[in-house]
């Protein structure tokens, strides 16, 4: 039973929040978000080659540092305090946590190590809702090819991706565990069309359709059908790394909502002064304590087996689903009109959050994916009888 | 950072297992699992104590001197976790988890020799006077006057919400004796001989119909000086001090996974609105799974505090977070093993069940018959009496005062 950080863990973080608040500009990333780029690409080159933390929870072969769910815990908690845009959780967590467990991603890897891939996970469709494995993207041999054919949606990351991670089903029903396979293909493809857009937390996306897309053989990364069992612990660690980014915007949020308080005077005091104000304030603080200590169980959890890791990340995101409600919209409403707006950091904060509630899948998809995996009760009373 | 016991944790969690497996009786158990409020049945309770005390695990957290067990912070979590998985009805807390902890901080030697050997062995029960019909949360505002009179205090005053004051044999509790500017100067801290003349005791009839809460009405009772704990007009240092004890660093998570479980059995054999059963009915799974989610959470905070308590870290705020989220999960899933019981919740047949006190007015039928399972007569008066969670200790209200204060600087 051990809560601390590691004196390399620590450093880590401590570098990474220096760097962010030095360097990490609130309005110079939403110009950014704003224009056709989308991005900051100078930031994801510091993230490699300063900081290092796009190789953090990479194995040494591919020039990663060899980190773990901890050091994922840690850069994704800092990335959410200081509200980057940038799709880390996306590209490393849950692209990088794909390939690493597929043969033959190797060289890949090492460009996102080197910031020079990013990966865009196409994993939803428009008939999938949150379930990651309602594929129903098809891929049929063609000779030594493959031919996608249907479609994805929201796809996180088009713009700054060089790479596409997509499942299609090379056999089953929609909704399958078997029968998944794994495309990586680059996002430059004759026949692929690709409709961008923002998302709401000024982040990019896009819906791509695959109108029979000829790709070579190699696309195919692992076994034919059995992609799920490199999917399934990747989504578990995108999930504990998207819970430690959702405490970072909360910690954040709380604390300015709390410093706001104390210097906004209405009926001749701080607003702060109110108990109902303050009894509204305890509660956000405990839905973010809460949310830390569900960070913990997720990233403690995720080398357990697969049912408990699943149960924990699950309890993890309707905690912090929960959370990012309660906080973003409290956090609104106790600033005001100025809530309301993108004057202040806490409206684009408050994005955020809502992205977060239904990223990965909301409350109820979580809360009833952790109650299938709860046994079932004994039937007989405990011991004594 | 992991989650794990370690292996000489694992090792003392058996050797405690063991020793519940073989001495906690079937009898024992049952009246723990029939509880209808946090307190026990009371002999059960007293028959435990004597069972623990035979180990030398009755006060495992007193200094080893006086009868406690030289444990590290984890081994005394383990203990109580333990204890409460495995049905063990809990030992009543205002003596030797409380007053007790105040007489090794401030006793005489004189007091600490005649108590804490009689608390261990149950010769001395306590019961807490505390709060006052006109001092609640204000605690400080208490008016029970203690006047000074030769080698006595001379008590004129009443106390309230008074937990087993007719079981008990003593009280430990706040009396004024001087007025001064500031409200939490004057205060005293006094232990009462209940079978002094001058006190009254007045059962209070609960909403479960159990006495489990009293008022006393003082009369001019005389008590020695030398029963003073701390110096006089100074015991509001002693109270800070004992409150520290009452709330927290305890184990909720342990219990509350057994009233979850509980919920999960009771729903598994009852229908829901659809013929199959309520636990696979959508909309109750996922409140249940909602409250089982909030207890894995809150087993991590607990986890935290005793991580930082075990290295020596002050937890700060902890304890009235904990007390905030552990006593309203429980008040929710009181809430769903009444849902749960169905129809059969409106029976009110406190005889199948093991109550804290005794019933005011109630006569069981002749033939004992009980309209479905015992823990359908549980559900209700354990919901009535779960109510008290979130009012005493401080209420939840005052929780959320010390918060603002302490956590966010309001």
């Amino acid at each position: 039973m051990d809560f601390s950080l590691t004196a390399e863990q620590q450093l880590l973080r401590d570098s990474l929040a220096d760097w962010l608040a030095d360097r990490y500009d609130l309005a110079r990333s939403r110009e950014a978000a704003a224009s056709e780029a989308g991005w900051q690409p100078e930031v994801w080159r510091a993230f490699a080659d300063d900081l290092g933390i796009l190789g953090a929870t990479l194995p040494e072969e591919v020039g990663g540092s060899g980190g773990g769910p901890v050091e994922a815990m840690v850069i994704a908690e800092q990335l959410g305090r200081a509200l980057v845009v940038e799709p880390y959780v996306d590209t490393v967590v849950l692209g990088g946590g794909v390939l690493r467990r597929l043969p033959g991603a190797g060289d890949v890897l090492k460009g996102v190590v080197a910031g020079s891939v990013r990966i865009a996970p196409g994993l939803l469709e428009p008939t999938s809702g949150h379930t990651a494995h309602s594929v129903a993207t098809t891929a049929r041999r063609d000779g030594g090819d493959w031919v996608l054919t249907g479609a994805k949606a929201v796809v996180p990351g088009v713009p700054q991706a060089t790479h596409l991670l997509l499942t299609a089903r090379t056999s089953g029903e929609q909704r399958d565990l078997d029968g998944i396979s794994i495309f990586l293909l680059p996002v430059e493809l004759p026949g692929l069309q690709v409709h961008r857009y923002r998302t709401i937390d000024d982040r990019h996306a896009a819906d791509l359709v695959l109108d029979d897309v000829q790709v070579p053989a190699d696309a195919l990364l692992g076994e034919e059908g059995r992609g799920w069992t490199a999917l399934a612990p990747a989504l578990d660690e995108a999930l504990a790394a998207l819970t430690a980014e959702a405490v970072g915007c909360m910690r954040t949020v709380l604390a300015d909502t709390v410093a706001y308080s104390k210097e906004r005077r209405q009926f001749g005091q701080p607003i702060g002064s109110f108990q109902a104000l303050q009894h509204r304030m305890v509660d956000m603080h405990l839905e973010v304590e809460q949310s830390v200590a569900a960070m913990y169980l997720a990233t403690l959890r995720l080398g357990a087996e697969p049912a408990e890791r699943a149960r924990a990340t699950s309890a993890a995101k309707v905690t912090v689903s929960r959370a990012a409600r309660f906080v973003g919209q409290n956090a609104v409403q106790l600033h005001g009109g100025m809530g309301m707006t993108q004057e202040l950091a806490i409206g684009h904060y408050f994005k955020r959050l809502t992205a977060i509630e239904y990223e990965l899948g909301p409350a109820d998809h979580h809360r009833s994916r952790y109650a299938s995996l709860t046994p079932k009760p004994r039937s007989a009373e405990r011991g004594e009888d | 950072m992991d989650l794990e016991w370690s292996a000489a944790d694992l090792a003392f969690r058996d050797e405690v297992r063991a020793f519940l497996d073989e001495r906690l009786t079937p009898d024992l158990r049952r009246a723990g699992r029939l509880m209808t409020s946090v307190y026990a049945d009371h002999e059960a309770s007293m028959r435990w104590q004597a069972i623990l005390h035979e180990r030398g695990w009755a006060a495992p957290a007193w200094p080893v001197e006086y009868g406690g067990c030289d444990w590290t912070v984890t081994q005394h979590y383990l203990f109580s976790r333990e204890s409460i998985l495995a049905g063990a009805p809990p030992l009543s807390p205002m003596g030797i988890s409380m007053v007790a902890h105040v007489l090794i901080e401030f006793g005489t030697p004189e007091q600490k020799e005649f108590f804490l050997p009689r608390i261990l062995t149950g010769e001395v029960f306590f019961c807490q006077g505390y709060s006052e019909p006109e001092a609640g949360s204000d605690l400080a505002a208490l008016s029970m006057t203690a006047e000074a009179d030769g080698d006595d205090l001379v008590c004129t005053g009443s106390k309230i919400w008074t937990t087993h004051a007719g079981e008990a044999n003593w009280m430990f509790c706040l009396v004024r004796t001087s007025r001064a500017a500031k409200k939490q100067q004057g205060i005293t801290f006094l232990l009462i001989d209940m079978s002094s003349p001058g006190i009254e005791v007045r059962p209070l009839v609960m909403t479960s119909g159990e006495q489990i809460q009293n008022q006393e009405f003082f009369d001019h009772v005389r008590v020695p000086k030398a029963n003073v704990v701390g110096e006089i007009d100074d015991g509001w240092t002693v109270a800070k001090y004992l409150l520290e004890f009452e709330r927290g660093g305890s184990a909720a998570a342990p219990k509350l996974q057994i009233m979850a479980d509980e919920v999960a059995r009771a729903a598994a054999g009852q229908p829901g609105p659809d013929g199959r059963p309520l636990l696979e009915s959508p909309a109750f799974a996922a409140k249940l799974a909602d409250a089982r989610i909030r207890i894995d959470v809150l087993e991590v905070l607990e986890f935290r505090v005793l991580s930082a308590a075990a290295g020596g870290r002050n937890p700060g705020t902890a304890s009235s977070m904990l007390k905030i989220l552990g006593t309203e999960l429980s008040q929710t899933l009181t809430e769903l093993l009444l849902e749960a019981a169905g129809p059969r919740g409106r029976a009110y047949q406190p005889h199948a069940t093991r109550p804290g006190g005794p019933l005011a007015g109630f006569a069981p039928p002749a033939d004992g018959y009980v309209s479905g399972e015992e823990w359908q007569a549980v559900a209700p008066l354990r919901y009535f009496n779960d109510r008290a969670g979130t009012i005493y200790a401080g209420s939840n209200e005052i929780q959320r005062n010390i918060l603002a204060k302490a956590a966010l600087g309001l």
